[in-house]
């Protein structure tokens, strides 16, 4: 599985690159949108073949809750670490970290600081959402069904939530939803916060 | 922000897959199609990057930085989902044996 999504997002990039004429952006948002939609509707499929999901999930009520927040508090202090190796400020590396994959919205929103800082979130964010496509299945595998949320961050919602959800089962696709809309509520709270933190 | 498209698509699903009236030889077929689906998804998704030559240009200029932060932020954030998966995943086969019961 990991091998055929590096390939399949790789042959994407190059052939985005060499090939395809710039207009193919016209209509890429549609074929995400679409393709997006296809997927999701199949989580739902699996999640409602398993019958006693919603039980199993209320049964664990608000603890997971804890996993959003463990998330938030692992992707931004983990980039604080990272800013410290690469000697940049630490409220920025912080509020890169605080994108948590969604990439258009915290470049956005860090561009105002300075282009510079927007496109290191932006390529950051999109380096995330690649490294996270591949290594799920690898965290399902090797390390836990749950850690495997981790990674996607903010996409744990949309993009990355088939994979988890191939790689575990109904119920840990239902905390990666959970996981990814409250993530994705607390990127536009918590990059402005992050620069306004003085370390 | 689509969270709400999202929903109502999952859940959607969710009542067709209760009510089973997809019948086990088509849901073989969906997993086939499901499978494909995902790797075109990505494929676009990859496209999508390759065809910003910009994204592809700064990451020849900042992608070590850019990955360096990014690896740090997914390490970080499994080992602290790892510190509270026990916790989390305990209350639901609690939850189960009570059920069953």
């Amino acid at each position: 599985m990991t091998f055929s999504i590096l390939l399949a997002v790789g042959i994407g990039i190059v052939l985005g690159y060499a090939l395809f004429p710039p207009e193919t952006n016209n209509y890429i948002g549609y074929m995400i949108d679409f393709g997006l939609c296809l997927l999701l509707f199949f989580v739902g499929l699996d999640i409602g073949r398993q019958r006693n999901i919603f039980k199993k999930v209320k049964s664990m009520g608000l603890r997971v809750l804890l996993v959003p927040l463990m998330v938030a508090v692992g992707s931004i202090s983990g980039a604080i670490a990272g800013g410290y190796i690469l000697k940049l400020p630490l409220n920025e590396a912080g509020a890169v970290g605080a994108g948590f994959g969604w990439y258009s919205l915290s470049a956005i929103e860090l561009s105002k600081h300075s282009p510079q800082l927007g496109s290191l979130a932006f390529i950051t964010n999109v380096s995330r959402e690649i490294i996270a496509l591949i290594f799920i299945p690898l965290v399902a595998k090797y390390i836990g069904r749950l850690e495997s949320i981790a990674p996607a961050g903010a996409t744990a919602m949309d993009t990355t939530l088939p994979i988890i959800s191939s790689a575990t089962d109904g119920g840990v696709a239902v905390i990666s939803f959970i996981t990814g809309v409250i993530l994705s509520f607390m990127v536009p709270i918590l990059v402005p916060l992050m620069m306004a933190i003085r370390f | 922000m689509n969270i709400l498209l999202y929903l109502i698509i999952i859940i959607m699903g969710a009542i067709i897959g209760f009510k089973d009236i997809i019948k086990p030889k088509l849901m073989d077929n969906i997993g086939r199609v499901q499978h494909y689906s995902l790797l075109f998804l990505l494929f676009i998704m990859g496209l999508k990057i390759g065809l910003d030559k910009n994204t592809i240009k700064s990451f020849g200029l900042i992608g070590f930085q850019a990955v360096l932060l990014a690896i740090f932020s997914i390490v970080f954030s499994i080992a602290a989902v790892k510190l509270v998966s026990a916790f989390v995943m305990k209350e639901k086969e609690e939850g189960q044996i009570q059920n069953d019961i």
